[in-house]
């Protein structure tokens, strides 16, 4: 573990100010694969030292996205700048300082980690390359296997090397490409940690994920991608409140049913769905929670409420259901 | 950014990752020795006939007969028997055949008399029976010319178009050499891509600043050189075992390291094309024995007909035997001159290193 390493769930903070530089800058991208849009008129902004997720459902253009910024692949129509630089007229030199972690890790498994990073270094150029991948197998903890062949590596120490590499050129823009896919709690904590150390020395981030409680963990800003449109992008709080506030009430399911009948049309309630105890309610910040227990209780017995806010999930399928292709 | 070092760690890299594969290397290269024993039996088939000779006679004529029996046909393994022996062998499949001198051949000779010689032979490749129907009467009118017996009044003059001649064994020899570099060099350049696809480092490749033409070139020098050496030992057992010398070994050498190049740049186009080596491996091993049979290997591919010439101008086997024999032997089996075979190799080999660095470097803006 580096010596930035934060202990695994503690909350980012100090928060990038509005002046901070833009790092990537997507505009209005098309990108199609014959008959399939897997990018709609995209554009994006991540300023710098600031991790931005991009979730969304398989098949959203969370990858491709990745592959515009990166220049492996030309949008149709738009422009893609990173680090200052267009991409489409500068890719190679975009690509020298950007550090990517792609999905499939993209390891050679029949030789050393020390023989893949010296592969690494020799692409980039890493002036004294001995001393830095010293320092990033240090980083990643993963420096008393250096002289391990990686086929033995378990699926967390590969992710572990792979951004080990992706560090080793000391890149100003991080792109991790699903990086925690496959690996277990352990491994995955580790790997939150690392983005959190990498963040808090001023490393910009941008990473895709499936999985919402690491966008929620890790990610200053999250963009929500749906059939190559970009639906939402905010902060988690910011698209948490988005959402509204969320009210559970106990009942019996026939009770339920019927409190669903009243409240769905009430102008205050955005959402409702009727689940295993109850029901759930997703409130306008302008309504009081009691009042609308007040109104179920006039319809049948309720047995207990509470009031929370929505976690990323919820507001991932709130938006993601509101903007679904009819 | 030192394109010499991108060089050099792709060259590290391949070398690395080859030593994590030592079996299926030096298996490959064991290939090609056993090609080289393939050819060599390919060329003993059918040389050594053993065909019984019984000589009720004994005369002296019956002796001139024999002499233009071995002389006729170097197939032959001609072996006195008795006929209870040699019908024996026969039936019991070790012998191809019996030629029987009857009692009485040389005073029936001197005499004038015509005289039947009974020939039995186990037809169980019409192959064999041809070779002793070609071979008896040839035996026969070089016997009669040499007696100068009357009715006897062509014979032939040979002019050679070549000086020297050349053995068929040490002819097929060559030809091993350009099937070894076709297809060790081949597997070799078929890894060194294929396996960036297998393993996902593809994208490594195309999302590196370096060059990829430098880095391809790094790790297909390490192909090239680990089928050179391969290659190298096939050449030294061609020279020391088989006492075939090349006539301009300098020329021979060039020649089969420029094969090696061009076939290890061919075989990684078809491993970035298929990007699998299981795939790879078996199309290269497929594609080696048609390529190679109508490739001139066996004999100049123009004496088999049109058809098989033209279909043989698919095969770069082809234009590697034709400057193969060239540089071993001093002989020119294609109608084409030498510099053109040469010159189509290397386009072969540009062209495969062309496609091979789009197939890797797919969609990727520079």
């Amino acid at each position: 573990m580096g010596p930035h390493a934060q202990a695994a769930g503690a909350p980012i903070s100090d928060s990038p100010t509005s002046e901070a530089a833009t790092v990537v800058e997507v505009a209005g991208v098309d990108c199609s694969f014959g008959r399939v849009r897997a990018l709609d008129g995209l554009s994006l902004r991540v300023l710098q030292g600031t991790v931005v997720g991009i979730v969304g459902p398989n098949g959203a253009g969370k990858t491709t996205l990745i592959d515009v910024i990166c220049g492996l692949i030309r949008p149709d129509r738009g422009t893609v700048r990173v680090l200052g630089q267009d991409v489409a007229v500068n890719a190679s030199a975009v690509r020298a300082q950007i550090g990517v972690l792609p999905q499939e890790t993209a390891l050679y498994d029949e030789v050393t980690a020390l023989q893949n990073l010296r592969f690494a270094a020799a692409l980039y150029g890493i002036p004294r390359p001995n001393a830095r991948i010293t320092e990033v197998l240090e980083l990643v903890g993963l420096n008393s296997r250096r002289k391990d062949v990686v086929r033995g590596f378990s699926g967390g120490m590969k992710r572990r090397l792979a951004i080990a590499r992706a560090l080793l050129h000391d890149p100003q823009l991080l792109i991790l490409d699903e990086p925690t896919v496959g690996v277990d709690v352990e491994a995955r904590h580790q790997i939150w940690a690392h983005v959190r150390s990498l963040r808090a020395v001023g490393r910009t981030f941008v990473l895709t994920t499936n999985y919402l409680d690491e966008a929620e963990a890790l990610c200053d800003r999250v963009a929500i991608l749906r059939a190559g449109k970009l639906i939402a992008e905010d902060t988690p709080a910011a698209l948490e409140a988005r959402t509204g506030r969320c009210l559970e009430l106990e009942c019996w399911h026939e009770g339920a049913a019927r409190i669903y009948e009243r409240l769905r049309r009430h102008s205050g309630v955005l959402r409702a769905e009727i689940v295993d105890f109850g029901l759930r309610l997703y409130l306008a910040v302008d309504v009081s929670p009691e009042d609308i227990v007040h109104e179920a209780r006039a319809v049948c017995s309720i047995e207990g409420f509470r009031t929370r806010s929505p976690d990323l999930a919820e507001v991932f399928r709130a938006l993601t259901a509101a903007s679904a292709p009819s | 950014m030192s394109s010499l070092r991108v060089f050099k760690a792709s060259a590290a890299l391949e070398l690395a990752q080859l030593r994590g594969n030592r079996a299926f290397v030096v298996l490959t290269a064991l290939a090609a020795v056993s090609f080289l024993a393939m050819v060599s039996l390919f060329g003993l088939t059918g040389a050594y006939a053993p065909v019984a000779l019984i000589d009720l006679d004994g005369g002296p004529y019956a002796k001139r007969l024999v002499e233009a029996l071995l002389g006729a046909h170097h197939s032959f393994a001609l072996k006195s028997m008795s006929p209870d022996e040699a019908r024996t062998a026969l039936y019991s499949g070790r012998l191809v055949g019996i030629i029987t001198i009857p009692a009485g051949f040389s005073a029936d000779v001197e005499n004038g008399t015509t005289v039947a010689l009974d020939v039995r032979i186990d037809n169980v490749n019409v192959d064999l029976t041809n070779d002793v129907q070609r071979a008896l009467p040839a035996a026969i009118v070089a016997f009669g010319r040499r007696h100068q017996f009357p009715g006897v009044r062509v014979q032939m003059v040979e002019h050679d178009v070549i000086p020297h001649d050349t053995g068929y064994i040490p002819y097929l020899v060559v030809s091993a050499l350009a099937l070894d570099a076709m297809v060790i060099a081949g597997i070799l350049g078929a890894m060194a891509t294929a396996r960036e696809f297998e393993y996902g480092t593809v994208k490594l490749l195309r999302l590196s600043p370096a060059s990829q033409a430098v880095m391809l070139a790094g790790k297909l020098a390490v192909s090239a050189a680990v089928a050179a050496s391969a290659l190298a030992v096939t050449l030294v057992a061609i020279v020391f075992v088989y006492g075939v010398v090349p006539v301009a070994p300098w020329t021979t050498a060039f020649t089969l390291l420029a094969c090696v190049a061009i076939f290890t740049c061919l075989g990684a186009w078809i491993g970035a094309l298929l990007k699998r080596t299981l795939a790879a491996v078996p199309l290269l091993f497929g594609l080696a024995m048609p390529f190679y049979i109508d490739s001139g290997a066996l004999e100049p591919t123009r004496f088999d007909g049109e058809v098989i010439w033209r279909i043989a101008h698919l095969s770069p086997v082809y234009y590697a035997v034709g400057v193969l024999e060239w540089a071993f032997h001093g002989l020119r089996v294609t109608p084409e001159p030498i510099y053109l075979n040469l010159l189509v190799l290397l386009a072969i080999a540009v062209a495969s290193a062309a496609l091979t660095l789009g197939r890797l470097s797919k969609g990727v803006a520079r």
